[in-house]
């Protein structure tokens, strides 16, 4: 276990920052930090190099205690957002510069140097100053700098979020291809979820300082086990319904219950499904899957590739919902929709939620 | 640059005012000096400074503005660290107080140290005295010269972002390897700005020396308050001759700011 961190607490006054935060990082994973801006995920970073120390709770390092560490002894290597690259010293000098610390002869630090600049692309660029390269070139040199001496952990704190959607999309592939080569373990952070799912082995989303929830993308996405995480991670429809027997009722609509949901028996639950699940008809006859009712089509808007349906469903008793449905453009060519239009809704994966006190209908973060 | 172009009447009138009265103002009083320093040839200036009188005074001039120069450039440099990324209460007052040496004037800073350190003082010192002796000059330069190492410094340091300072930590330097090699190679060149602005009002300063020394010729005298006193005397070739060694060390003093300007601007872009 590279990463260990056991009951982490922080407040500023009486504001906790980041409450009881328990964590295990795998070595070689690369775990993302997933929260929106003031979620305390910089802060838990912070702990984790020693930039800050915690109120309370452990923070291990391959298997070390290193709570009261100093930051100098944890041996992280840390990228920031803004890359704070040493702007007197060329880019040579700033990747060699943790191993000019540690004594490195210059031969070797040379030979090292030669080797980052290679790994991240900009060979030939030692010579130059900070200032002389892209944002882009700088991040890069950033990442080589805190992996030049071989850190217990890489921790990145927003890396790629001063840099434009192009660059950072290059930028993140030719990071995860870095980590993966060097094995070395790694925590993002993130408040870009497009970001947590193109790189992450396990996402963490952390929200009020709280870590609420753990795992793979495609887990938090498909079966999240949390309304926070459901709504923050893409946008999710939600029904109210009651699960009785194996059945699940939604307004006029029975459904059956999805696996591993028997703990829920007999209870109000939240469905949740996502809107590329939802499929639109335009008669009941034709309608296939697990109808959940009928509505009118309330909008119609291009997303990129896809079409986005907002739809009125009717009969889900004294509050019309709004779902959203995203359609491939032939398939809303195929059903000619306008706006008005009497659909039938129907589902094809979804996934249940104890009942909570939230907003029903499509909801994103 | 920007030109004004086309060039109209009022803008030239205006460049001709300006350079008038920068010559007036610079120009004119060097020529003079040297005028009257060489005005009976060359002997005369060579006696004044074979004069163990003026020697001695130089000597306490250029010894002593160092002496302040030094204590106020790791003074300032403190001041300005604590001054950027201390936390303390009353911290806009003492950063409003640094600049009390550029608004008092220098005969009551003078007077102060007379009434602090002087016989019967507050701060009077048993065994050595301090006024009327070398001490109390080099505390008057002190005095004169604090703000313009913190001044010169303070917003370079504050521009640093502390992301550069926890990156060093990060990477494993210490407290000392980091202020070495990745913040003083920031604020080098204000910091040396800075210094070279110290020692010029050092070596200049007059009025606070002049009250708290007691002018004591080949012992308390500095460069400045011979040329006072030879004015007095009517004794202009010596007046003349310091002044013009004076003016080659404010000379020197100039290019090395306007090199140092140079840089500064230079890293600013």
């Amino acid at each position: 276990m590279s990463i260990k961190l056991e009951q982490l607490h922080k407040s500023y006054g009486s504001d906790p920052i980041v409450r009881n935060v328990s964590l295990e990082v795998n070595t070689g994973e690369l775990f993302v930090l997933l929260g929106a801006s003031g979620s305390g995920k910089s802060t838990l970073l912070r702990l984790i190099a020693g930039l800050i120390t915690p109120d309370s709770g452990r923070v291990f390092l391959n298997d070390r205690d290193v709570t009261y560490l100093p930051t100098q002894k944890r041996g992280t290597g840390f990228v920031f957002q803004n890359y704070s690259l040493f702007r007197h010293m060329t880019v040579g000098e700033n990747i060699g510069f943790g191993l000019s610390i540690r004594r490195v002869g210059q031969s070797e630090r040379t030979d090292r140097v030669n080797e980052l600049l290679q790994l991240i692309g900009l060979a030939g660029y030692g010579d130059r100053f900070p200032a002389q390269l892209s944002g882009g070139q700088q991040q890069r040199v950033a990442l080589a700098r805190a992996l030049a001496y071989q850190p217990n952990v890489l921790l990145l704190d927003e890396p790629f979020g001063a840099l434009d959607v192009k660059i950072r999309a290059q930028l993140r592939q030719s990071l995860r291809d870095i980590q993966q080569k060097l094995g070395v373990t790694a925590i993002l952070v993130t408040h870009d979820q497009e970001e947590a799912f193109d790189i992450a082995d396990r996402i963490g989303v952390i929200e009020r300082g709280e870590l609420l929830e753990v795992g793979t993308p495609s887990d938090l996405y498909q079966r999240p086990q949390n309304l926070f995480t459901a709504t923050f991670l893409g946008t999710a429809n939600l029904l109210t319904g009651r699960r009785n027997g194996s059945t699940v009722y939604v307004g006029d609509a029975r459904l059956p219950a999805p696996p591993h949901t028997d703990h829920l028996r007999g209870q109000p639950v939240q469905l949740v499904c996502r809107p590329e699940e939802l499929t639109l008809f335009t008669s009941r006859e034709n309608a296939e899957g697990e109808v959940i009712g009928g509505g009118v089509v309330d909008s119609i808007s291009f997303a990129g590739h896809l079409i986005r349906v907002n739809v009125l469903l009717q009969g889900q008793g004294d509050s019309p919902r709004i779902l959203q449905a995203l359609l491939t453009p032939s398939d809303a060519r195929d059903l000619a929709l306008h706006d008005g239009q009497q659909v039938w809704v129907s589902v094809r994966d979804y996934h249940l939620l104890p009942q909570t006190e939230i907003p029903s209908g499509a909801v994103s973060s | 640059m920007r030109e004004i172009s086309p060039r109209s009447p009022v803008a030239i009138v205006l460049i001709i005012v300006v350079v008038a009265y920068a010559g007036l103002l610079f120009i004119a009083p060097l020529v003079a000096i040297l005028q009257g320093a060489f005005a009976d040839g060359l002997e005369p200036v060579l006696a004044v400074f074979t004069d163990p009188r003026v020697q001695h005074a130089f000597q306490v001039t250029l010894i002593l503005s160092l002496i302040a120069t030094a204590i106020n450039a790791v003074f300032g440099l403190i001041a300005a660290w604590v001054l950027v990324r201390g936390k303390f209460r009353g911290k806009k007052l003492f950063d409003a107080l640094v600049d009390i040496p550029f608004v008092f004037s220098p005969v009551i800073a003078g007077y102060a140290l007379i009434v602090l350190f002087g016989r019967d003082g507050w701060l009077a010192p048993p065994i050595f005295s301090i006024v009327f002796a070398l001490p109390g000059i080099l505390l008057a330069k002190v005095f004169v010269s604090v703000p313009f190492v913190i001044r010169e410094v303070q917003p370079v340091l504050d521009a640093l972002t502390p992301e550069q300072e926890e990156a060093a930590y990060t990477i494993g330097a210490t407290r000392f390897t980091t202020f070495r090699r990745v913040i003083l190679p920031e604020i080098w060149t204000a910091l040396l700005y800075g210094i070279v602005l110290t020692f010029a009002r050092a070596i200049g300063e007059f009025g606070a020396v002049s009250v708290v020394s007691g002018n004591i010729e080949g012992y308390t005298e500095t460069a400045t308050s011979f040329v006072f006193r030879a004015l007095n005397d009517r004794n202009d070739v010596g007046g003349y001759s310091v002044s013009v060694v004076l003016c080659l060390i404010s000379l020197v003093i100039l290019v090395l700011m306007s090199f140092l300007r140079g840089r500064i601007v230079r890293r600013g872009n």
